[in-house]
């Protein structure tokens, strides 16, 4: 009894919470509500990747394939329903979303399918680059495809659809969460450990890997169909490779495995270049000087780190020297730079600048801490999240 | 020629293909020789390629080659290609090695994942950085500006039909003729030919253009009886170019003690390092050799193909050449340089059979077949764990 | 004579030019503790891969409670009975010494994916009973302490202990154990031998394993089989085989 109590109480909490946030969004401006619903759909694809790359350690880095298979998929038919006239410009109801997220999920899951069966075959980086392939395909074929817009994209009519993109996050939350706890779950983590130990263990392997590879895509896909009524208009630009590396730096950044990891690194990763794209245009050679400064210093922080005997902490009087030498160099770097008459005296828009921050920051974080914010571990919650690894 | 497929260009489009399969090949043993010996795909290959683009374009406005230089006719010296070609490999080979040492080497004790993202990361900072900084070039700037070596290497294949050549000679004598008559008959009513609407008028008119036409047929097929390639002749010096430079590798990996050094430090990185191998040495090394053939491939793809130059021109070329490597087998030398042109032959073959706008999938499609039949690229073995 | 558990019969398997396992033909009883030795190379482990459907064999075939099992997959050969340890080895490093025995009595798990991934009472259960299972088995192979600890920071004894855990919660009927006492010293191999033995005697396992500690083999074995270059050499009780000259003159050939 108290199972079910406890249960129906934690999916009411999350029904509640999507609405509590889809208030909010409602409340704000366009931008915010956008963002919001942006927030919840990188943290279902960060976590849907953690579930095949992290746990199952199949090295897929394609995920925006799936991502744009469920999106396409239900602009397709968001855009019969609208010859049909059964759903008008003004917008699309909610039992169509869901009805189009539904679908979504059975085509990216099947795609997923499709990816997953190279896996049986491919190990490691050979998968790596047919994950990324299949992506690549799909953008060119999707590009000469009249009937999905072509390069040019595809209209759907809009949606509010915040809340349910966080019920989904929580759905895909729950379920990975859920697995982990269970013995299917430890099966998953065993083919990551080692293939042969697992199938000699009894675990069917080719049914774990293609099982990671359709439930991750489907997740990625029902998340692509919410940003189709998300953002009523799509094209093959919101899918690049870029998209992909960066889901797969939240699972990396926020530690291979660990779910509470990837949601952090996905929630961080994700407002870190919104909240850039506000920022004040800056001069040029301010940028070069400061990119400058923080390599030095995380030069300087990096050999304190490997330095034997300096131990964990860095900060130590070498640091001191190395901030020392990090903002001289900046300034070196920032005066040089107005010497060059290419680069003397402009100022770069941030929405130019946002990218060159968010891969600075992905290197100086790969640099400073490699194993992920967390490491491999479960941010707090113990007893809600089981550890994927001891 | 109806709108089929043109059998008759299809040794041209080949040769094409194994030009671009050159370029290719040439980035993706940059590619493989770093897997080789790191196990580490190296994304930032691709920017490293972009900046040997852009070096060579600086390089030649110092030279003075700049767009639109007053006076500035196509230059004539090969010492500025080659500077080019020096500086852009010099360049590259320090990027390449100043990467290995402040990114990937930190990283070489952590998980292989921590690094591929940090190589992905460099990488765009690389792409994003120098959008920041780098101009968008016109497309065939350098192509136009600088490459001395104007027209084509013809070389003639099957000898046109010279039966076919009289015809020529006699429907061009007739179209001749014609022409006479109109300018005659012009003459005679003083107007001009459009607006003569008698129907003597029309009928010479009409003799006229039917004689030209039938003449241009006559030529056509003469033409297309025989067979010829061209070769732009800069883009021939940059194949042989790039064949050298294979040798060069060639000789390199295979007679040198640091070439012995480096295959044994690819085949097991630890055992290497207690034979006392120095394998920070010779990652290095690999760096600077690998990222100075990006930069060669660089300076050529700028310079005879006529790209268009911007910060992000490394990505499609950095991921045609990982896909050449891995389709030769990843680590393989002459893997990627079968990789390189077989990917640079069948995108033209695709152009060719009239899919252009397919032509930047053709190299996965190919990849993904061949990873299903062969699971380790063509030439490569896909290890079989003992048990 | 009751039906033999296992039967080898013209066993073979061929690597390119090399033939790792030549004709090799051999029944074990049920519950029998048996022994299959020979020098470095000689196609032991092979002879494992080949009972446990790694590879199939070239030639020849392999019976499992009188039924034929070539060429089935390892998860499935897995299922019917057959459970293993390997030489050099093999544990799920990163999960805790517990999870990799729960992972081993997974193959009897009843419930569907679906059930774990709603977190159904039937899955907490079946997960449960696992980890109580599991628990039982560290309990018999001394490893209780080290349950919630990484698998991969076990001393080496206690690693191949934890093998032989993972391969007991399969609830195999044939154990097949290879070099469980490589790098163990004299008293840690001395617990090993009681401790295969109570699986034979308390637990019904049949029990067939490869070993190069001569006394090990020697003591624990109740018939043992030889072989060299794939070949059986010899085969008979353990007093037999100590004398044979063939056996005598394949080791010593190695040791020269
Ligand atoms: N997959 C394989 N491909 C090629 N050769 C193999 C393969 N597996 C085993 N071999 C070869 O078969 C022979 C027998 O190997 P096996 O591992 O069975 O020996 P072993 O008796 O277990 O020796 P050890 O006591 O050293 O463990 C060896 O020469 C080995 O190299
Ligand atoms: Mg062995």
């Amino acid at each position: 009894m108290k199972f079910w109590a406890v249960r129906f109480g934690s999916i009411g909490l999350a029904v509640l919470v999507s609405f509590g946030i889809g208030m909010i969004a409602q409340g704000s401006s366009g931008t915010v509500s956008r963002l919001l619903a942006l927030a919840g759909l990188y943290v279902t694809l960060a976590v849907s990747l953690n579930l095949i790359n992290g746990i199952t350690g199949q090295f897929s880095i394609g995920h925006a394939a799936f991502y744009q298979v469920g999106s396409y998929t239900a602009a397709f038919l968001a855009s019969i329903l609208l010859s049909r006239g059964v759903i008008s410009n003004l917008g699309t109801p909610i039992p169509w979303v869901l009805v189009a997220v539904a679908t979504s999920l059975v085509t990216a899951g099947i795609a997923g399918l499709f990816i997953g069966l190279p896996s049986l075959r491919l190990r490691g980086d050979y998968l790596a680059i047919v994950t990324l392939g299949f992506g690549e395909i799909l953008r060119i074929v999707i590009q000469n495809t009249p009937q999905l817009g072509g390069s040019y994209g595809i209209n759907s009519p809009k949606a509010f659809v915040v809340p349910y993109v966080w019920m989904l996050t929580f759905l895909c939350v729950g379920v990975c969460r859920n697995l982990l706890q269970t013995a299917h779950g430890l099966s998953f983590l065993s083919v990551r450990e080692d293939e042969v130990a697992s199938s000699a263990m009894g675990v069917n392997v080719t049914r774990v890997k293609v099982a990671a590879f359709v439930i991750g895509s489907a997740f990625a896909g029902a998340a692509g169909a919410l940003l189709t009524f998300n953002e009523g208009f799509i094209n093959v630009n919101s899918f690049t490779m870029d998209v992909s590396f960066i889901i797969l730096t939240m699972v990396v950044l926020g530690g291979t495995g660990s779910v509470t990891g990837s949601i952090v690194a996905a929630l961080t990763l994700f407002i870190l270049p919104e909240v850039l794209r506000d920022a004040p245009a800056m001069p040029l050679n301010a940028v070069l000087g400061t990119l400058a400064g923080i390599a030095l210093l995380v030069g300087t922080i990096r050999l304190a780190m490997d330095h034997k005997g300096l131990g964990r902490s860095i900060w130590m009087p070498k640091t001191y020297i190395g901030i020392g030498i990090a903002v001289a160099g900046g300034i070196v770097v920032s005066v040089l730079a107005n010497c060059l008459p290419a680069l003397a005296n402009r100022t770069i828009p941030s929405a130019e600048l946002r990218m060159v921050i968010f891969s600075a920051v992905l290197v100086i974080m790969m640099l400073l801490r490699p194993q992920g914010i967390f490491g491999v571990r479960e941010l707090g919650l113990k007893s809600f999240f089981r550890r994927a690894n001891a | 020629m109806t709108a089929g497929l043109d059998a008759s260009a299809l040794p041209q489009q080949l040769l094409n293909g194994l030009m671009f399969g050159a370029i290719y090949a040439l980035v993706a043993l940059g590619y493989t020789m770093v897997y080789g010996v790191l196990k580490l795909i190296n994304f930032a290959h691709g920017e490293v390629f972009m900046v040997g683009t852009y070096t060579a374009l600086f390089v030649s406005w110092q030279m003075g080659y700049f767009q639109g230089a007053p006076g500035m006719t196509r230059a004539t010296s090969p010492a500025v290609l080659l500077l080019m070609l020096v500086a852009s490999m010099i360049v590259c080979g320090l990027l390449g090695v100043a990467i290995e040492r402040f990114a990937y080497r930190p990283m070489r004790k952590q998980a292989r994942i921590a690094s591929l993202i940090t190589a992905i990361g460099v990488s765009m900072l690389l792409q994003y950085g120098g959008a920041l900084v780098l101009p968008v070039s016109p497309p065939r700037s350098i192509l136009e500006q600088v490459n001395p070596y104007d027209g084509n290497l013809s070389i003639p294949l099957k000898p046109r039909n010279a039966s076919l050549a009289a015809s020529v000679d006699k429907a061009q004598a007739e179209e001749k003729l014609a022409a006479l008559a109109l300018e005659q008959r012009i003459k005679q009513e003083g107007v001009s030919s459009e607006f003569d609407l008698s129907e003597e008028g029309k009928k010479i008119r009409a003799a006229s253009q039917a004689a030209a036409q039938v003449s241009r047929d006559a030529e056509s097929r003469y033409n297309e009886s025989g067979m010829s390639l061209n070769v732009p002749y800069g883009q021939g010096i940059m194949f042989l170019a790039t064949l050298g430079l294979m040798g060069l590798l060639t000789y390199l990996v295979m007679f040198t003690k640091t070439g012995r050094q480096m295959r044994a430090v690819a085949h097991d990185f630890d055992s290497a390092s207690l034979m006392g191998i120095n394998v920070d040495r010779i990652v290095t090394f690999t760096f600077l050799i690998g990222s100075s053939l990006a930069g060669a491939g660089a300076m050529m793809c700028a310079t005879f193909l006529g790209t268009q130059l911007t910060s992000f021109v490394g990505v499609t070329w950095g991921v045609k050449a990982f896909v050449a490597a891995v389709l030769g087998g990843i680590g393989n030398i002459p893997g990627a340089v079968l990789g390189g042109l077989l990917i640079g032959v069948a995108e033209t073959l695709v152009v060719w059979a009239g899919g252009s706008q397919y032509k930047d999938a053709i190299a996965f499609v190919i990849l993904i077949f061949v990873l299903l039949v062969k699971p380790g690229g063509l030439l490569g073995s896909a290890k079989v764990e003992k048990v | 004579m009751p039906d033999p558990i296992l039967s080898l019969q013209n066993a073979t398997i061929q690597f390119g030019g090399l033939v790792a396992v030549d004709n090799v033909t051999f029944d074990i009883n049920p519950g029998e503790l048996f022994g299959l030795i020979g020098p470095n190379g000689a196609g032991k482990t092979t002879c494992f891969n080949l009972v446990t459907g790694v590879y199939k064999p070239t030639s020849g075939n392999i019976l499992f409670k009188g039924k034929v099992i070539n060429g089935i997959p390892p998860h499935k050969v897995a299922k019917l009975g057959i459970a293993r340890t390997f030489q050099n080895i093999r544990l799920f490093g990163a999960l805790s010494v517990l999870d990799n025995v729960v992972i081993g009595g997974f193959l009897r798990n009843q419930t569907n994916i679906f059930a774990s991934m709603a977190y159904l009472p039937g899955a907490i259960r079946e997960t449960e009973r696992l980890r109580d299972q599991a628990m039982a088995l560290l309990e018999v192979m001394d490893l209780a302490d080290e349950a919630n600890g990484r698998a991969s920071d076990l001393p080496y004894g206690k690693q191949r202990r934890l093998e032989i855990a993972r391969a007991m919660a399969t609830q195999p009927d044939l154990l097949l154990l290879d070099e469980p006492a490589a790098g163990m010293n004299p008293q840690e191999s001395e617990d090993l031998m009681n401790t295969v033995r109570k699986l034979r005697d308390d637990f019904g396992k049949t029990v067939l394993l490869i070993e190069h500690d001569m006394k090990f083999v020697m003591n624990l074995c109740e018939r043992i089989v030889v072989l060299d270059h794939g070949e059986e050499i010899a085969r008979g009780v353990p007093v037999e085989i100590r004398s044979h000259p063939e056996v005598i003159k394949a080791y010593l050939g190695e040791a020269c």
